[in-house]
């Protein structure tokens, strides 16, 4: 079937996937459960990584940095004609929301495994995005026109009650933003705000939006067929975030119920109709306090924190993408979906914790996985792996499943004491912080919680002593090596007390 | 042989004596000490109870992740201690410290200057790396004795850029 609108569904049998990491290695495995045939490409960078030895074929494409290998539209297609692929998955990131790179696909008569092009357009500008969306009756985040005068702001802000934002038409990046909580810090703050937007925007239309305070970000999965069915799987709870970085996410949430659950989900469902989505997409909502829900914008693509729908939902969202591509029906109707247990995913980043988060790099030297009951790992790395500054930071997810929060919680504080990665520094620290931390557990968190209000020194440190000997341990292991490289032959060992203990562990090594 | 270890203003003694016993503070433990794989990964049993951590070697300290906690660990053998103590330091962290980049990538800008006074974690440089702004902060108080790069400059990974030393 092909649409007008950028959509092309038919069987296939050989697909290429141009991402790289553990989402590259997430498709390769939903393919090779339904027999189809992968293509991968590799940069300079990845030529070791799982998904290059996990596909069928493999194809480099360029140096490691991504505007020469993973982005290059020209290249990819090209591996696809040369591969015989005739289907493209993006899966996140890079191409994965590019509605030009969609449309050459279809245009090269390659299935884009992802909704039509003009979706990905649509719903990728934010303020068509909003009046879309609007149209078809989907709430969204109270506000007023670009370009109203300061006397119409001021009215509109009554009208809308405080806190407002004020923000810059032309924005981005914060800049041009301003918070206000009173009537009487309005004019001030919009005159900074246009000083700031034109300073830095060259244009200094403003406008207002009502500020969501507590609030939650909870988002609700959909998956759509190209015969114009449209079912929601349920929501998954990402407010645990760090600059706009979300870092766990659980299905369900904790705030979200029965009857909040079918309104966010028709609500998510009647966003999609309204661009003909296609494939599987999530709708972004803000949640307040009073469980009152706004849009805040779909993407349009599979997204990190699937997995956790999946556990609960007992579907496979990669594997349906590739059925929905092939022009097939949703095997399911909205009445077959049920929610069971509880799933949580800790995305696991090169990152130190006990250093302000800042990304680390290396070689990974020693990687034990966690397993056992529930516990699933998502990777793209393994031992001897290096963590280079060209790709984002993380690299792996971690998704543990209980019957209830609790258990899931209990099981995901066991993998992750058992999960160890050295060579790199790691966030798992600031995760077994989080599975201890009284507002995690009572589910009582909003966005700004990580940033505001967590500490890694929250926890009493109780080990100073075992930490000690091992240390001195590790001191001594070094003392005795190095004495004994510069201890002429023979001379050695049965001089001290010392000298033995280490042999004696010398000979326990072996 | 016997060591002066010190973590979070805690010291130890440890003498690490034969037959697998080591002496923490006057207290007689049993161990096993054994090294499991590269990067650090060890197993101790002590009195049988059983730890697993990463211990990892820095110039002047060492770290040990057990538990999801890090533990910043000084160790000093007798004589480097007995030498610390005619000279009239014990186990401090040293008289100098750099502030490292943790990655390549660009300075955006230094935040001090020589002579300025700096308290722990104060921001002291932000670095350009990974499609991101990082805050480097400062390891601890003390005062700027050197600043090495300025903004625009491209650094290497563990190149010194700031070094901070103690106050007067």
């Amino acid at each position: 079937m092909k649409r007008d609108d950028g959509l092309l569904t038919k069987k296939f049998d050989k697909l290429l996937i141009v991402n790289r990491g553990e989402i590259a290695v997430r498709i390769l495995r939903a393919c090779h459960e339904l027999g189809i045939k992968t293509v991968a490409v590799y940069s300079d960078a990845d030529r070791k990584a799982p998904h290059v030895r996990f596909a069928d074929e493999a194809y480099h494409i360029g140096p490691p940095p991504a505007r020469d290998s993973y982005l290059r539209i020209d290249k990819l297609l090209d591996v696809a004609k040369r591969s015989g692929a005739q289907a493209v998955h993006p899966g996140y990131g890079f191409l994965a929301e590019r509605a030009e790179f969609a449309q050459a696909c279809v245009d090269a008569g390659i299935v884009f495994v992802g909704p039509p092009a003009h979706a990905i357009k649509v719903m990728g500008d934010k303020q068509e995005a909003r009046e879309t969306v609007k149209a078809a009756g989907v709430p969204i985040v109270p506000g007023t026109e670009p370009g109203l005068n300061d006397t119409e702001m001021q009215a509109a802000a009554d009208q809308m009650g405080y806190p407002v934002l004020v923000k810059a038409a032309a924005g981005g990046g914060g800049k041009g933003m301003r918070p206000v909580y009173q009537a009487e810090d309005l004019p001030d703050a919009i005159a900074g705000a246009r000083r700031e937007a034109l300073a830095a925007f060259g244009d200094d239309v403003v406008y207002l939006e009502k500020m969501i305070t507590d609030a939650r970000h909870i988002e609700i999965q959909l998956l759509a067929d190209a015969h114009g069915n449209v079912i929601y799987l349920g929501e998954r709870e990402c407010s645990l975030q760090r600059r706009h970085q979300k870092l766990i996410e659980e299905a369900p949430s904790f705030v979200v119920d029965e009857g909040l659950r079918r309104r966010m989900g028709e609500v998510a469902v009647a966003a999609a109709e309204a661009v003909n989505y296609v494939n599987a997409g999530t709708i972004e909502f803000l949640v307040d306090r009073d469980k009152n829900f706004y849009f805040l914008e779909m993407n349009t693509r599979l997204q990190v924190e699937h997995p956790v729908t999946e556990l609960v939902t007992g579907i496979d969202i990669a594997q349906e993408q590739l059925r929905i591509a092939r022009g097939r029906r949703l095997r399911f109707k909205q009445k077959d979906i049920k929610i069971r247990g509880w799933a949580i995913e800790c995305r696991i980043n090169a990152e130190d914790p006990y250093n302000n988060y800042l990304p680390s790099t290396g070689t990974i030297s020693t990687m034990r996985l966690p397993t056992g009951p529930g516990v699933r790992v998502d990777t793209g790395v393994f031992r001897g792996y290096e963590i280079t500054p060209y790709y984002d930071s993380m690299i792996s997810k971690l998704i543990c499943f209980g019957e209830t929060r609790g258990e899931a919680v209990l099981r995901m504080r066991r993998a992750l004491e058992e999960y160890r990665i050295t060579g790199v520094k790691t966030n798992i620290p600031f995760h077994q912080h989080m599975m201890e931390s009284h507002r995690f557990l009572t589910g009582n968190f909003d966005t700004k919680f990580v940033e505001e209000r967590f500490s890694m020194s929250d926890r009493e440190a109780d080990q100073e002593m075992e930490a000690a000997v091992l240390a001195t341990l590790m001191a001594h292991h070094h003392n005795m090596q190095a004495s004994q490289i510069i201890a002429p032959a023979g001379a050695s060992s049965e001089s001290g007390s010392a000298w033995r203990w280490y042999n004696r562990w010398q000979r326990l090594r072996r | 042989m016997k060591y002066y270890t010190k973590v979070n203003d805690k010291e130890y003694i440890i003498e690490i004596g034969p037959d697998n016993e080591i002496v923490v503070n006057d207290e007689k433990y049993s161990i096993d000490f054994q090294y499991l794989a590269t990067g650090g990964m060890v197993s101790l049993l002590l009195n049988n109870r059983s730890l697993e951590a990463v211990v990892d070697e820095y110039d002047d300290h060492w770290e040990v992740l057990a538990e999801g906690e890090l533990y910043n660990v000084f160790v000093q053998d007798e004589r480097a201690f007995r030498l610390a103590q005619a000279r009239g330091t014990t186990l401090d962290t040293g008289h100098e410290t750099g502030v490292k980049a943790p990655m390549p990538g660009v300075i955006i800008r230094t935040l001090v200057d020589v002579g300025d006074v700096v308290e722990r974690n104060e921001k002291v440089v932000i670095l350009e790396s990974m499609k991101m702004e990082n805050e480097l902060r400062a390891p601890r108080e003390g005062v700027v004795t050197a600043v090495n790069v300025s903004a625009g400059a491209s650094v290497e990974k563990g190149q010194v850029l700031i070094v901070i030393g103690d106050r007067e």
